[in-house]
């Protein structure tokens, strides 16, 4: 309650415009989602080389505050933390760390009868936090578009937009279609999944899971580890994860996801230097916690 | 609560002040409308082309409840609009997914219910009958009174089979639409949800008060129902009837009650869901219809307003809000167009 008192009193004093509304109630939504994931060793091999096993621990927080300034405006303020540890051979030239500390900006807006948009920028740290620098910093923009065709069937088409990256405009599109009363394709990134409703509290899915981002790896790194060319480099990671899960409504607010699976591919691509490591079938196991309030 | 006090000091000046049916009687339905509804720019001549005007409602101050405003034209006189919007039977359209709709004899008999058949119904129609199986007075998915909860259990523990199951609802409905023909709102008894009692009448007069300027505009009718903090008319007789169709893949069974008023050159309708059997609480839908005159022809101009509450609405916010009045407006225009196209082939 606090919190949305001070949020509201911060808007008004940012927007001047939004005096007369911070004066009135106001909607404020929230969103908390965690997740936990280990992914068991496997061998990586890249560069005419294998560096040994690797197994994976990743661990995931987003929080999101959205006050509704009018009847088709939703801000999103909020933060998000993002951690992949590795557990590498020593010398092995992958990171230890792959680590986003980052803001969470941006706004919903209802764009026409049928069409909803989202436009996220989330800046801040993208690294393995060895010698952070402003190499680090980078802030990737979503830009998403919703068709409500109905309330069975919807549409998405979008992009993610990071200059840094080897490929800078990534198109995504999707689509949830729920075709029969327990029954939904719900194929969107980065989760796409068919899911199965066995009651109103227990959801079964089977499905895929993409886990990927663009870090900025230390000064050193690469002649730390016998590759002097990944000094400073830029990696992008990208691995997939196929599996099956379930997802328990604990509350109407609160939903908990267990899954398992196998991780078919995961990929540490220095584009520059043009090195990459590759790991292919490992099993994984996460959990899930989305909270709405 | 300050907002609810002056909803009530504005309806009580409006009591004082004059009647209210100034307002609604005036002259040109455009600024009548721009008066009170969402709706600032309004071309009857695209109206008159089939065209839907739709606003989703900001937040209404309410958790349970969501609402929409449409305006429309019907190419009828506005007399003959406001009669078939009274008595508009959606079953023929298989687009709205209205498996039955019924008129209501006033006082009403099991007879009325005589058509409700649970048999070879479809997937929706035998999820109402397997959770009519189910229930007890402790635990329903239904919205039902303990007392009714343990009568439809007794009932269906006899047999439970589809016709069975559709005379022990017959039993329940004809019961609940006998009370609001006697008491009107105060015969609705409250639903018993888990450790929650939810009263459908509450919920209708919650979203009302929050929706100032509609409640002012339609203070002649809502004041003869009885929604306005005062007694019923007994003189004011609506179209009484049930319905069966699908919610979200869920059969659902309403009663409800259109009301009609003419006031000067136009009328005011409210049609009441005075008891959904569940996925939802109540609705309401307000319409306010007048005559309108363009290229030598007559057609009627409509203003409509939805106001529904659900439980699940509770838990939907921000966005999917949004999303959820998106939706909503797509299926009252869906609604809006069988409307039209009746009135055109009709006519």
């Amino acid at each position: 309650m606090k919190a949305k008192a001070a949020l509201t009193t911060a808007i008004a004093l940012l927007v001047p415009w939004a005096v007369g509304w911070a004066a009135n109630s106001i909607d404020i939504s929230e969103e908390l989602d965690a997740q936990y994931g280990y992914a068991g060793d496997v061998k990586t091999r890249g560069a005419g080389m294998t560096t040994g096993s690797v197994d994976e621990h990743n661990a995931y927080v987003k929080y999101v505050i959205s006050p509704q300034l009018n009847k088709n405006l939703l801000l999103r303020f909020g933060c998000e933390w993002d951690r992949l540890t590795f557990g590498v051979p020593d010398g092995a030239p992958v990171p230890h760390v792959l680590q986003q500390a980052t803001a969470v900006l941006g706004f919903d807006y209802q764009v026409a009868d049928q069409w909803l948009a989202r436009l996220e920028v989330e800046p801040g740290l993208y690294s393995d936090f060895q010698d952070i620098s402003w190499r680090d910093f980078d802030a990737p923009v979503v830009l998403v578009g919703v068709y409500l065709a109905n309330a069975d069937l919807q549409w998405v088409v979008g992009m993610r937009i990071d200059a840094r990256t080897q490929y800078p405009v990534l198109p995504v599109a999707g689509v949830r279609w729920k075709f029969a009363e327990e029954w939904t394709l719900n194929a969107m990134l980065p989760n796409p999944r068919m899911e199965y409703e066995f009651n109103e509290r227990l959801l079964l899915y089977a499905g895929a899971g993409i886990e990927g981002g663009t870090f900025a790896v230390g000064e050193n790194f690469g002649s730390d580890h016998g590759q002097p060319k990944l000094d400073g480099a830029i990696v992008d990671f990208l691995e997939f994860r196929v599996g099956a899960g379930c997802s328990w409504k604990v509350t109407p607010r609160i939903t908990l996801e267990a899954e398992a699976g196998d991780m078919p591919y995961r990929d540490f691509d220095f584009f520059d230097p043009d090195i990459e490591y590759r790991s292919h079938n490992a099993p994984y196991g996460q959990i899930t916690c989305h909270a709405r309030f | 609560m300050t907002r609810r006090v002056a909803c009530l000091f504005l309806i009580a000046c409006a009591g004082l002040f004059g009647p209210a049916a100034a307002v609604a009687g005036s002259a040109d339905p455009v600024e009548a409308i721009k008066n009170f509804s969402g709706f600032q720019q309004i071309e009857v001549n695209r109206l008159l082309r089939g065209e839907v005007l739709s606003e989703r409602d900001p937040a209404m101050g309410f958790p349970n409840g969501i609402s929409a405003q449409t305006c429309f034209a019907v190419p009828l006189e506005a007399d003959e609009a406001a009669k078939r919007l009274q008595t508009w039977d959606p079953a023929p359209h298989p687009e709205l997914k209205v498996y039955a709709f019924h008129a209501l004899h006033s006082p009403c008999t099991l007879v009325d219910f005589q058509p409700l058949d649970f048999k070879n119904g479809p997937s929706p129609v035998r999820w109402l009958l397997d959770e009519t199986v189910a229930s007890t007075p402790a635990s329903s998915e239904l919205n039902l009174t303990r007392d009714e909860a343990g009568k439809l259990a007794d009932c269906v523990r006899q047999r439970p089979d589809a016709r069975v199951v559709s005379m022990c609802w017959a039993n329940l409905l004809s019961a609940r639409a006998s009370a609001y023909q006697a008491k009107g709102l105060a015969g609705v008894s409250p639903y018993e949800v888990g450790s929650e009692t939810v009263s459908p009448s509450d919920q209708l007069r919650t979203m009302l008060r929050s929706q100032l300027a509609v409640s002012h505009e339609f203070l002649p009718i809502l004041k003869k129902i009885g929604l306005v903090e005062n007694e019923p008319d007994p003189a004011f007789v609506p179209f009484y009837y049930w319905t069966l169709f699908d919610a979200d893949y869920h059969g659902t069974i309403s009663l409800g009650a259109v009301y009609l008023l003419p006031i000067n050159d136009h009328f005011q309708l409210v049609d009441l869901e005075y008891y959904v059997s569940g996925n939802y609480y109540t609705s309401a839908t307000l319409y306010e219809v007048w005559p309108v005159h363009a290229n030598g022809k007559s057609a009627a101009l409509v203003w409509r307003g939805d106001y529904f509450a659900a439980p699940t609405l509770r838990f939907t916010e921000g966005t999917e809000r949004i999303a959820y009045g998106v939706l909503m407006l797509q299926d009252i225009k869906k609604e809006i167009h069988c409307i039209q196209d009746e009135a055109k082939t009709r006519r």
